[in-house]
């Protein structure tokens, strides 16, 4: 068999093309001084308070770059919008990845989204950290490139169950929820630990997205009469139910999911009275309004000066801090395994923000593994580890 | 608790009327589904948030700000970008409602999209306790208001000169013109009715709800719910139709399963169409050939 020439150089030339594709597949998106990473969230819906998340990690990484950047590159957040919606963030993850040629990704707020763009990630193989959405199926099984920087569903749901029993003589639980996957990766968790310690719900009620009253749950659970309930409940569902509570003279203790947070809370339904007995997941090391978080919020507004801070600001930046470890833990040449493989040596790290430390290793990829509470103790938020028992 | 179900269901129920009447306003006057009203009675809840909280006006005149800015922009609306495509097909003019409707909440999400806001409490009175049944401050301030409000559009609409006119054109326009009825005049100022009475739903909502951009989607289908219920076209079955479905929610949620209440409407819509598509007091059509 004989080669022509002219075949012969392009057979070269296509294995050249190949092997160089290999190695940009390795760098793509690096230059000797930046780092390229695609923030995707929900920067515009009705789900776009979630993006504040995404808000606090571009500011964590601009206080990185003014600080030096890490082995002398920058890092270039390039944002992208998925509106909270499967499709449009299948179109956002495909623009960064094969159009901005990103080096990895980081951010993504609402599960359903974040799902929806996995098998895309995982097949182009680069790394993508998890800030903000809970779903465990995101990072179970454990994929090599995929990490979550924020305690899960899973994790969630048992940290309330877990408080909620903290509660001496605690034997009658409640649930209200949305009918929607966000609600049950909370509940569900919570209903198997409550199981696991002898506990059925004396009344499971659902409260669905855009209700405006609450009154047929809340005579229903005055009939019930719980010791707790548990809510996976949205902000402004949380605010009726808490005030229709008030309303009918019910005074049980609830205890909300992540979605929602006291400060927030307390200003939607106007007075302390309402909001007493209520207790959210807090993931956070101190009240928002803390000294350990007054530096996060500075930095916040140092960047962003007008941004209303919420409990969503804060939530990516302990994945930054994660992130930026492994960074710097990889060298100055960098590759995508490199990092990969740095970050699967992150253990027991405080990230000063996060109330639990990340641990990933090759076999469990989901990093934050506890949640503290937070609830309203003599009139003032307070960080819990249990039921009277301050962080 | 079946009072106080009762109690709430007629409290709900009341916004449910509200809107429900203001779309049969409006369709009774042009045959038009206002398929964007949601939004009306969103932006009358969003412009009344501006002038409390952000302006500092008082709840009151800031509500009778709100609702006659919502009247002017419905009668705008109909003459600026309604009135151009009156005669054509239908399914345009619903289109247009639809698409000015999106435009508001647009306009919504862009200034306030990120952000989901409380109305400060205005019936913020100690609530009445009879036996077990709790009245509340907002109960009471919605159903007097939607009660007052129904009154006085009744009696305008069956023993004024003005309501007589508004008769004779729903019951023939080509009659109304030979007397000299301008009838467009009329259309517009329908819209501007039904628009200023979604608005007063909206400022009630304000108060005991949350705002959001996307606050009039579910309320619309509350008032499809309730007009379908009533009879399409009957204003007086359009009140009854909310009313009826602000209690068979608390009901259904709370002698049934909490998963119905957001589907009651729904389900009333199905069930009325099939059994009887004229509703409670719609007319039933006869076509002569």
């Amino acid at each position: 068999m004989k080669f022509k020439p002219k075949k012969l150089g392009l057979l070269v030339g296509l294995a050249l093309a190949a092997t160089g594709s290999a190695a940009a597949d390795e760098t793509t998106g690096l230059t000797d001084d930046s780092i390229k990473i695609g923030v995707m969230g929900p920067f515009s819906g009705n789900a776009s308070s979630y993006s504040k998340a995404e808000i606090g990690l571009m500011a964590f990484y601009q206080m990185i770059n003014d600080e030096g950047g890490i082995n002398g590159r920058k890092i270039v957040a390039v944002q992208e919008d998925t509106g909270c919606d499967p499709a449009k963030a299948l179109a956002a993850a495909k623009k960064l990845i094969h159009q901005d040629e990103v080096f990895m990704l980081h951010g993504n707020s609402c599960s359903g989204a974040a799902v929806a763009i996995k098998p895309e990630i995982v097949d182009a193989g680069l790394p993508w950290i998890v800030a903000h959405a809970v779903s465990d199926t995101i990072s179970v099984p454990p994929v090599e490139n995929i990490f979550h920087g924020v305690p899960t569903g899973n994790t969630n749901g048992e940290a309330m169950a877990a408080f909620v029993l903290s509660k001496p003589d605690t034997k009658k639980v409640a649930i209200v929820e949305h009918s929607n996957d966000w609600a049950h990766s909370y509940s569900n968790p919570a209903r198997a630990y409550l199981k696991g310690h002898g506990i059925e719900p004396v009344a499971e009620l659902v409260m669905e997205r855009g209700q405006t009253d609450a009154t047929a749950q809340v005579l229903k659970l005055r009939q019930a009469n719980p010791d707790f309930i548990i809510g996976a409940l949205y902000e402004a569902e949380t605010a009726i139910f808490l005030r229709d509570m008030k309303k009918y003279g019910l005074d049980t203790p609830v205890m909300g999911t992540a979605g929602t947070d006291l400060e927030n809370t307390l200003k939607r339904v106007g007075d302390l009275d309402t909001v007493k007995n209520y207790f959210v997941l807090h993931p956070y090391v101190d009240n928002l309004d803390g000294p350990l978080m007054k530096k996060w919020a500075d930095m916040i507004h140092k960047y962003y000066p007008d941004e209303e801070l919420t409990n969503f600001s804060y939530i990516s930046i302990g994945s930054g801090v994660a992130l930026v470890e492994a960074l710097k833990a990889a060298g100055p040449d960098l590759t995508r395994s490199k990092v990969m493989a740095e970050l699967d040596k992150i253990e027991n790290l405080d990230t000063g923000i996060l109330s639990s430390t990340i641990t990933w290793s090759p076999e469990e990829h989901r990093g934050a593994k506890s949640s503290a509470v937070a609830g309203f103790v003599d009139g003032q938020p307070t960080v819990l580890k249990a039921w009277n028992t301050p962080y | 608790m079946f009072l106080q179900l009762t109690l709430s269901g007629v409290s709900q129920g009341a916004i449910y009327a509200l809107i429900a009447l203001s779309l049969t306003v409006v369709y009774r006057s042009t045959t038009i589904v206002s398929f964007g009203h949601g939004d009306f009675v969103m932006a009358g809840a969003f412009l009344t948030y501006v002038l409390v909280v952000a302006i500092g006006i008082a709840f009151l005149p800031a509500s009778l700000i709100a609702i006659v800015a919502m009247f002017l922009l419905g009668v705008a609306f109909s003459r600026g970008l309604i009135g151009p495509i009156r005669g054509g097909p239908h399914v345009g003019l619903a289109l247009m409602s639809i698409s000015f409707g999106f435009t508001l909440r647009g306009i919504a999400r862009t200034v306030w999209g990120r952000e989901v806001l409380p109305m400060p409490r205005v019936f913020d009175i100690d609530p009445i306790f009879i036996g077990s049944v709790v009245i509340t401050g907002d109960a009471l301030f919605i159903i007097s208001i939607v009660a007052v409000l129904l009154v006085v559009f009744f009696t305008v609409l069956h023993f004024t000169d003005i309501g007589k006119m508004v008769q004779a054109v729903y019951q023939s326009e080509r009659g109304a013109r030979l007397i000299g009825i301008d009838v467009e005049r009329f259309h517009n100022f329908s819209w501007g009715l039904g628009a200023a009475l979604g608005a007063v739903a909206g400022v009630l909502i304000a108060p005991i709800s949350l705002l959001h951009p996307d606050l009039g989607a579910s309320f619309l289908i509350k008032g499809f719910a309730a007009m379908t219920l009533g009879g399409f076209g009957s204003l007086a079955g359009a009140v009854l139709g909310g009313l009826l479905l602000g209690v068979a929610e608390q009901y259904s949620g709370a002698y049934i399963d909490t998963t119905l209440i957001d589907i009651t409407a729904y389900l009333l819509i199905i069930a009325v169409l099939l059994i009887r598509p004229r509703g409670l007091f719609g007319r039933k059509v006869v076509v002569k050939v």
